[in-house]
């Protein structure tokens, strides 16, 4: 039996908290393109972990409350 | 769309009119017998040609586009907040043209497709004169594989920039 890795992240919800802050917004923070911002929200790339940090740190909050690893057995 | 995804589709249909054009031109000249299937020379020449005229046309369509993003990034602006300040346009714009890891990502692993492209062209034209076809078919294989080889890294660019990495 395999096991599924999963990665999800809170990004939308955080930025919805965070006054409504647009995917412009978070990537100036971040220092990367809204391209990338578009993507991880989307779950569709994984990001470094220095840019992970960074995200968090733009929303002040803890890495483990912006992504969430998953471990589920197929 | 994102500027990455649109200097991306630039890209495409800059590297594809050169290709057709090329492909367009060579045929024309060589069944009006201006080009002969021996003279290697002359096929060299076309291809130099095209060359320049492949990285001419890229800067060129690069320009147009990053005036155009410009002008409808600032549109887009002035409609938003009713007002167009000239600073944060250009501010915006360098967010858009930021190139970070996922750019780098993307484009290390698109570049792979485009080496694959050319190294099969590279093998076929080798095969093409093992099995006594012309120099020229050769030649102009090994020429279009390079440049469909540019095109596919813009289409492997844009699958990962929309399906993820």
């Amino acid at each position: 039996m395999g096991k599924k890795f999963e990665i999800t992240n809170n990004i939308r919800r955080l930025r919805f908290f965070a006054d409504e802050m647009t995917q412009q917004q978070l990537a100036e923070k971040a220092g990367v393109s809204r391209q990338t911002i578009i993507a991880i929200e989307g779950g569709k790339y994984s990001p470094s972990l220095e840019l992970a940090f960074r995200i968090a740190h733009a929303f002040g909050v803890q890495i483990s409350d912006v992504f969430d690893y998953r471990v589920a057995e197929k | 769309m994102t500027y990455q995804i649109a200097k991306t589709v630039t890209s495409i249909l800059s590297g594809a009119v050169v290709l057709i054009v090329y492909l367009f031109h060579v045929s024309s000249r060589y069944q009006a017998g201006l080009l002969a299937m021996d003279d290697l020379k002359s096929w060299a020449a076309v291809m130099l040609i095209f060359i320049g005229i492949g990285i001419a046309v890229a800067i060129v369509i690069q320009i147009i586009f990053h005036i155009l993003f410009s002008i409808g990034m600032a549109v887009s602006q002035s409609i938003k907040n009713g007002n167009c300040n000239d600073q944060a346009i250009e501010k915006n714009i360098e967010m858009e043209m930021v190139e970070d890891e996922m750019g780098k990502l993307i484009e290390l692993k698109s570049m792979r497709v485009s080496s694959i492209t050319a190294g099969v062209g590279f093998v076929a034209s080798l095969v093409l004169l093992f099995l006594d076809y012309p120099a020229f078919i050769a030649l102009n294989v090994l020429f279009v594989s390079f440049f469909t080889g540019g095109i596919l890294d813009g289409f492997s660019q844009l699958y990962y920039y929309l399906r993820g990495v």
